[in-house]
This record gives C-alpha cells, structure tokens and sequence, in this order.
C-alpha cells in the first residue's frame, strides 16, 4: 500500500530536510516519492510538523520491579482510572496497555527500558510484550552479579569478561548493557551504606571504577552499538556532582553514556547545603565528546521512584509519600520502590531547574537525551510540558515565578535565554537515540526508513501540539488519529544476539550448578515463551 | 475423543465456545475463578475485560495475604539465589507449604559461602517443626499459647529491647545468633502467616536493618497463584480480586473475593478455569450457571458448558512462577499431548464475544 502525507513541514536533520513536502509510505517503510505515483490513501498533513517516530533510551516501563511498583501502589491507580484527564501526573501504575497508548499518542515508538536483570529476562519481555504499538528494547545490568565481580577479582582475561557479557546480551536478549552504582548492591548486603567510585566491594577487593572501566571496555570491544549505560553512584545526594565528574572523567576517551544526570547535579553550597551545580556539569560534558547523558528532568507531583540502585533506595526510604516501599535484595542488583512527591519547595524547585540547566546549557543536542528517568523524575507524561519549557522561555519563566525563590537564587536557569528549536528536538528525541543505540532503521524520514512517523498539528501550544498528535503511523500503519489510540499492534523488542561462547557456557552452568544449585535453565526461554508472533527484532 | 459438553451433551469446540460466550455476556455478574499460566492468566483475564467480570485465584484467600502485604505495606525480601548463598541464620516463620520442603532441605545440607564460608543455623517461629528431615534442628521460638503474629510481636519487642508479659522460648539463643549474624533470612508465605503476622515480620526485619542487615525470602502459597498476580498487575495495575464491572479494572480484595461472591449470591455466572486434575470445579450453586474449563473426560456434573483442558508443563508448554527462582519461567510439556492450553479456549470464547473499539485493559 503506498500512503502519501501531504504538504507537512517535514523536520528530518538526519537528511538534511527541514521545510514544506510530501512524505511517502510503502508498507512499512518510506520511500522516495514514486515517479508518476498515486497514493492508495492521503493524510492532509498541511500546518503540521512531520518528524520521525521519538524514542525513548531511558524509562521504566516493564520488569519485575516496574511490576512491584504497580502492586504497592493501587490506590494512586484507583484514583486515576476513572478520570484519566484530570489525573495527568498522579498515576504511577499504569498497566502495560495504557504505557503503549500513551506513549504513541506523543508520537513515540520506540522505547528502552534500560534496567533488565539477567535473571528474570522472561518476565521483562513478558511484560514489555504486552505493551501495544511502540517496540522496546531492554539493557541488560551487570556489574553487581558474583560472576562479574569474581572475574574482576581474579584478573580474568579480557576474552572471559567479554565471553560473558556477550552470553549476558544473547541469552537475556538485550541491545546493550547498564551498570547501576556499580559494586553497590554487592557492598549493601554486606551492610555497606555509603559506596563512591573508588569505594571498593569488600570480599571482592574490586573498586567501582574498575568494574564500569571493565565493563566499558568489553561494551566496546564487542561492538554493542550503545556505550556503557552508567548510573553513578551517589545518585541523590548533596555533593554527587563531584561524583559525575569523576565518571565523566573516567571515560577517557572512550564512549560512556550516563543516566539521568540531574540526580547528580547537586553541590553543597548555600544554607541547606544542597545547591545546583549543573553549570559546572554541563561544560564537562561539553568538553568531553565521548561522553552522552540522559537528564532525568524532575517535573512536580506524585510519582515513585523504581531503581534497581538497592543501596539508594535503602536510603531513601524514609522519604516515601505514601509511607510504603519495597526492598529487594537480587542475585546481582535487586532493587527498591520508594513512592515519593515532588513537592514545590526548595528541594524540588532546585532538581527542576537543574534538569532543566543541563538541557539547556549542554549544547550538542546529539549529545543530551531527553527524559525524565520515568517514573523517577516524573510519569512520561509530563513530556508535553517539558517540551514546552525547553522550546518557551516565556513558560519556563512563569512557572518560575511560583516556585522557591531561594533555590532559584543557587541555580543559573533564570538567566538562560536558549530555547529548543523543532530542529533540536528531532535531534534529541529521533536522531541522536537512533544513533546512541545503533537503530539506523529509524530515527529519520529517508527512504529506507522504517516507517515510524509522528505528525503534529502546529499551535501556539507546545505541550498540547507535541502531547497529543494528529497522525502516528507505526510501521506505516496509522496507530493513531487526533491524540487517539484507533487500534491495537504489536511492536517488537529489539534486541542483539552475539553467539555463546561454549566454553564459557560450560563453565557458567558450572558455576550456578555448584553455588546456586541451579542449571543455566533459569536464564534460557524459548522465543515461544512469549506467545506473540515475532516477539524479537534482532538489530544487525 | 470428546473435549467439550453443553449440559451432558456433547458439543464441538466451536459451539461450546459460543454457548460459554454467550452465558457470559448476558450475565449481570460473572465471575471467574482461575489456577492456571501465565498466558491463561492474560487469557482470563482480557476476557473478563470484555463480559466484565471479577476475577480471583483459586488459591485466592492465602494469595490475597501475600499481595496484601505489597498493596499495603511493602518491606524487605531477598532471592533465594541469595538466601542460598548468604543466609547464616534462616528463621522460617510458621509452617511453610509442602511445594518448598526441597528448598528447605537444600538450606540444610548445605552452608553459606558468601561474603566467606560459614554455617547456617536454623530457628522456627511458632510451634510446628520444620521438615528439616534430620539433617539440622531448628531452634523453636514459641511465646506461650500465642498465635504467629503475636509471638513475632513478642519477638520484635524483646528484639528493641522492650519487655514483654510472656516470654520467648529460646529467645537468649535467638538474639546471641542475630547479634553475630551476617545475613538473617527469615522464610514466611501467606499460607501459615496472616496479613498482620506479614506485617508484623516485616516490622521486625525493619528494625534489624537498622544497624544491620537481614531480609524476608517470600515463599509463596501458590506458585500458580503468584504467577498470575504477577502477570494481573502489569495488566491492569492490580493483582487479582479485580472486577471490571465498571469497564474499568477495580481491585477490592473484599468485594472481588470470587468465592465470597459465589457464597453471597452475588454471582449468576461462574467460569472455572484449572488445567489440574486435583482441582475439581466445585458443585454449582442452584441459582448460578457454572462454565467449567476442566482436565475432565466427561461433562462436569450441573455445568452448562463444559470444555476440556490439558495441564501447563504437563501437557503444554507455558509460563509460569518458580519460588526457588523466585521468577517467572518457561515450563515445557513432561507428556505433550493434543489437549488445548486454558489460553487457548479463552481466546476462542473471547472471539465469540462482539469486540469493543479497543482490545484489552
């Protein structure tokens, strides 16, 4: 079938396309407009804005601690179902349905949930199926499991870590690897409660740093298309800039990719001793071109926070609203739940600003990734708005003018003019994520592309105009019409499938006979598990 | 070989299928009450989306405990990957379900080894004597006449240093073995334990992590019931004893207790749904149409529709819980045969059912 949008303003960077045009669709993909051609349907796209399919590199939408978040939280769900609309912010337990409709009625449709464990990868792609519309993609987390740490320890070959890392990518079918406070979940259940980078894991005698400079090293020997997915250590706490900076520090020209870094943007200046130090991040990360972050925006409301980061969550959990959490003690990361608000004071008005700060003052937009770390920072569903005060500096200022004057007065946000074009947000949300995770069939409006196409009917609001779009097509099939839903498909997990190494599956069947008593059958399913049709798209 | 009845009569699939639809959708309250896969779970329960009805495990009542204790509290658990290789001091709180006798057995033959090798001593709450099988004792602690939830209060008070009216037995030991403990895994389910007993560990547990550390390894009453809470929740937000009698899902563990339901009168239209052969449906009540999904070879005595089902892991593959992974996984058939997956049959009555605007949840 070929499918003509007409007469759109075409947002394309990759292609080098920015204005008026027709954009066409055979089947699945974009092709060059056909010589003599007549479209089987036309979508009247004139005073919209045409940009790929967006794509998320870091939310939380599926896997066993995503799921205990949804169960310690069903009185925020209750609230919400019955008045959806009115309830933007306030549901953090959405199913796996409603997370595939909301997010393609923004217009995206390709999202990674970047925090898979090995060790219940079926549950994850269980669930991660059952989201409709967009394709996901899963990072697998190493760094915290015996097997890595003891390998480490014993000054393995570089072959046997890249052998299992490789085995961990394939078998838990993964696009790439995370490291979560590295060493962390280990120390934790040795009673540690405070662990930095070159803190070292007792009983391993192995230090933080040397577990993500091994990991990254194998990322990228391997070849997995993403660098290392960091997330730092000290993730919250005053102070932790220096931490992000040392890890930053730490890629030394390598690539490395560093999660939600507003969580890190804190120094400890000021009365309370808790002050923005985005500025001073930004121009790190300016300065270091092999080095790509995701923001982790904070945006205000109930939400919870979901980390496989056992040892922060620990911590925090005096600060849950609701007065519940969860503690999970894993067989590598295990994981915490801590519901929390974001609440219009000092605290929360400072982590609003320096995401925003960090957006704005880092200037390659091929280089910062927007998020909101969802849920931690915010549901996604705050995008629309976020876009807003990215692209309106107007916006950014009259929601100012509510908040804490006194964090205002630590953070540089006020005096930034800058404000997102449509061509940097194509950038940042499409282009840059198909190139960070190795996706070239999307991303872009060239033919050849898969055709992931979002439409936007222009206004003169941003949030409205990017939060509910007049067309998305999946796969050149129109999933949505107006900011609604017409009907169910279902998207693909993408995903790498390096070949076992024998002898390292050998000596890890071993290793979970012996300590575990266990066969390697915990962490093998067959595609069929999943009972959909093609459930896996293997990225070449 | 005959796989489906209507009354005492045999049917085809096809018109089994469309008789259980059509009982369900013009139902006023169905509901439904299932022990069954993963993928029966999803099955279940986007049917139940469209002829909205309530839905609820058959283990409902010791399961709805154990979810109550994520729904209202949270709390501490751990692996039993780490338990295995952590615990020295494994406290098992009540008795535990016969399913994890071997995994209680592999504590007891073997030691922790991690951070370093070491020994594993065992303490029971309450005064049922752990299937140990002689290899090790487990030292009770027992408070008097009380109930579990008490003598764990006891426990926890004499823990924080409180006094107490009634002493533990063994608590010198008990205390002298924390103090010293690196990992203290306590086991406890919803099968011996209620809802305030949970919540009363998890108070406990709390309180030791406060210098120290120490979790809670959740061995579930119901694997098959864990696994469908599991998949319920990423599908609706909700574990089950959820209704969608408002076209939405709604969790009330009270109100959506499906046998509750069926005892009250409330219901008219009941679908079974057990791939076991030791799980019987139970005899209709006179006044409510029971659709029975059964590993059956006749008709179910009193049903209106009766369809046959093989078991998951037995007859098909599936999906489902495993506690000692504390997972889910990929079960495969033991015996294959040609009997349908509760999945499968659900799908085909769904067909039967006129399909709203947008499919499930």
């Amino acid at each position: 079938m070929l499918t003509k949008i007409a007469g759109g303003e075409i947002i394309d960077p990759v292609n080098g396309r920015s204005g008026k045009g027709d954009l066409w669709i055979r089947d699945e993909q974009i092709v060059e407009p056909p010589a003599g051609g007549k479209a089987d349907r036309t979508f009247d796209a004139s005073g919209c804005v045409v940009m790929a399919g967006a794509i998320d590199i870091h939310s939380h939408i599926g896997g066993g601690n995503v799921n205990t978040a949804r169960l310690l939280l069903p009185k925020q769900h209750a609230a919400h179902l019955p008045r959806p609309a009115q309830t933007p912010l306030s549901n953090a337990g959405w199913s796996t349905f409603e997370t595939g409709c909301l997010y393609a009625k923004m217009g995206f449709t390709t999202v990674v949930e970047p925090a898979m464990n090995p060790g219940a990868a079926l549950h994850t792609h269980l669930e991660l199926a059952d989201i409709p519309i967009i394709d996901k993609a899963t990072l697998a987390i190493l760094g915290n499991d015996d097997f890595l740490l003891s390998l480490i320890r014993d000054g393995a070959s570089e072959q046997a870590i890249d052998d299992y890392v490789a085995w961990t990518v394939g078998t838990t079918r993964a696009l790439g690897v995370k490291v979560i406070n590295a060493g962390a979940a280990a120390a934790f259940k040795e009673n540690v409660r405070a662990f930095s980078l070159d803190d070292v894991v007792p009983s391993y005698g192995v230090s933080s740093r040397n577990i993500v400079k091994t990991l990254q090293a194998s990322v990228g020997r391997l070849g997995v298309p993403h660098p290392l997915h960091v997330h730092c250590n000290n993730l919250g706490a005053a102070g932790a800039a220096d931490t992000a900076a040392a890890t930053i520090a730490a890629a030394e020209g390598l690539p490395l990719h560093l999660a939600h870094l507003q969580f890190y943007g804190y120094g400890t200046e000021g009365k309370r001793k808790f002050s923005s130090e985005a500025a001073r991040l930004a121009e790190l990360v300016n300065a270091s071109p092999e080095v790509t972050i995701d923001v982790g925006q904070v945006m205000f409301g109930q939400t919870v926070t979901v980390s496989s980061d056992v040892m922060r969550q620990f911590s925090a959990r005096a600060t849950a609203h609701p007065k519940k959490w969860v503690i999970w003690d894993g067989d590598g990361n295990g994981g915490g739940i801590v519901p929390y608000r974001y609440r219009e004071d000092f605290y929360g008005t400072l982590q609003w600003a320096i995401g925003l700060e960090l957006f704005l003052l880092i200037t390659d937009p091929w280089r910062v990734f927007f998020t909101t770390d969802h849920p931690n920072g915010a549901p996604f569903t705050a995008y629309p708005k976020l876009f807003e005060l990215l692209m309106r500096r107007d916006a950014r200022n009259a929601m100012a003018e509510g908040l804490s004057k006194s964090a205002m007065a630590l953070s540089t946000l006020a005096s930034i003019d800058r404000e997102y074009t449509f061509d940097e947000i194509a950038i940042m949300t499409r282009a840059a994520p198909a190139k960070l995770l190795g996706l070239k069939d999307r991303g872009h409006l060239g033919a050849g592309a898969l055709a992931d196409v979002a439409v936007y009917r222009r206004g003169p609001d941003i949030a409205q105009m990017l939060g509910s779009a007049a067309f998305v097509f999946k796969n050149g099939d129109l999933v949505v019409r107006d900011g609604a839903v017409t009907h169910y498909r279902w998207g693909r997990a993408l995903r790498l499938n390096p070949a076992p190494d024998r002898a390292m599956v050998r000596r890890l069947d071993d290793f979970y006979q012996d300590r575990y008593g266990l066969s390697l059958d915990w962490f093998s399913f067959p595609d069929s598990a999943i009972a959909r049709e093609n459930p896996f798209a293997e990225v070449a | 070989m005959a796989v489906a009845w209507i009354g005492n009569r045999e049917a085809s699939l096809q018109r089994a299928a469309e008789e259980a639809a059509k009982l369900l959708q013009s139902s006023r309250c169905p509901v439904f009450s299932f022990d069954t896969d993963v993928h029966g779970t999803r099955a279940a329960i986007a049917l139940a989306e469209r002829v909205g009805a309530a839905y609820d495990h058959i283990d409902g009542a010791v399961l709805a405990r154990e979810t109550a204790l994520f729904t209202d509290r949270g709390g501490m658990v751990v692996a039993p990957g780490e338990t295995r290789r952590r615990a020295d001091v494994v406290v098992i709180v009540g008795e535990l379900p016969e399913a994890h006798r071997r995994f209680l057995l592999e504590l007891a033959v073997t030691e922790p080894d991690q951070p370093a090798a070491g020994q594993r001593s065992f303490f029971s709450v309450g005064k049922q004597t752990p299937p140990l099988d002689g290899k090790r004792a487990a030292t009770q602690l027992t408070c008097g006449e009380a109930g579990l939830a008490a003598t764990l209060a006891a426990l926890r008070a004499l823990c924080a240093g409180r006094q107490v009216s009634t002493p533990v037995a063994n608590f010198d030991i008990f205390a002298q073995a924390i103090a010293e403990a690196r990992f203290p895994v306590f086991l406890f389910s919803g099968h011996a334990a209620d809802a305030l007993a949970l919540e009363m560990l998890q108070g406990l547990i709390g309180d030791l992590n406060a210098t120290g550390r120490a979790s809670g390894l959740h061995l579930t009453a119901s694997e098959s019931g864990w696994g469908s809470a599991l998949a319920s929740t990423w599908m609706t937000g909700f574990p089950p004893r959820t209704g969608f009698s408002r076209g939405f899902p709604e969790h009330d563990p009270w109100r959506y207790d499906v046998a509750r339901m069926i005892a009250a009168g409330e219901a008219d239209c009941h679908l079974w749904i057990s791939g076991s052969a030791e799980r019987p449906p139970p005899k209709p009540r006179k006044d409510m149409l029971l659709v029975a999904l059964a590993k059956t070879s006749g008709p179910v005595a009193g049903a209106a529709v009766t369809i046959r089902i093989g078991e998951t892991g037995v007859d098909h593959d599936g999906v489902g819980y495993l506690a000692r992974i504390g997972t889910l996984t990929a079960l495969a058939a033991r015996s294959p045969t040609d009997l349908p997956s509760a999945a499968a049959i659900l799908r085909a009555i769904a067909e039967k059912v006129p399909a709203e605007a947008v499919p499930p949840c």
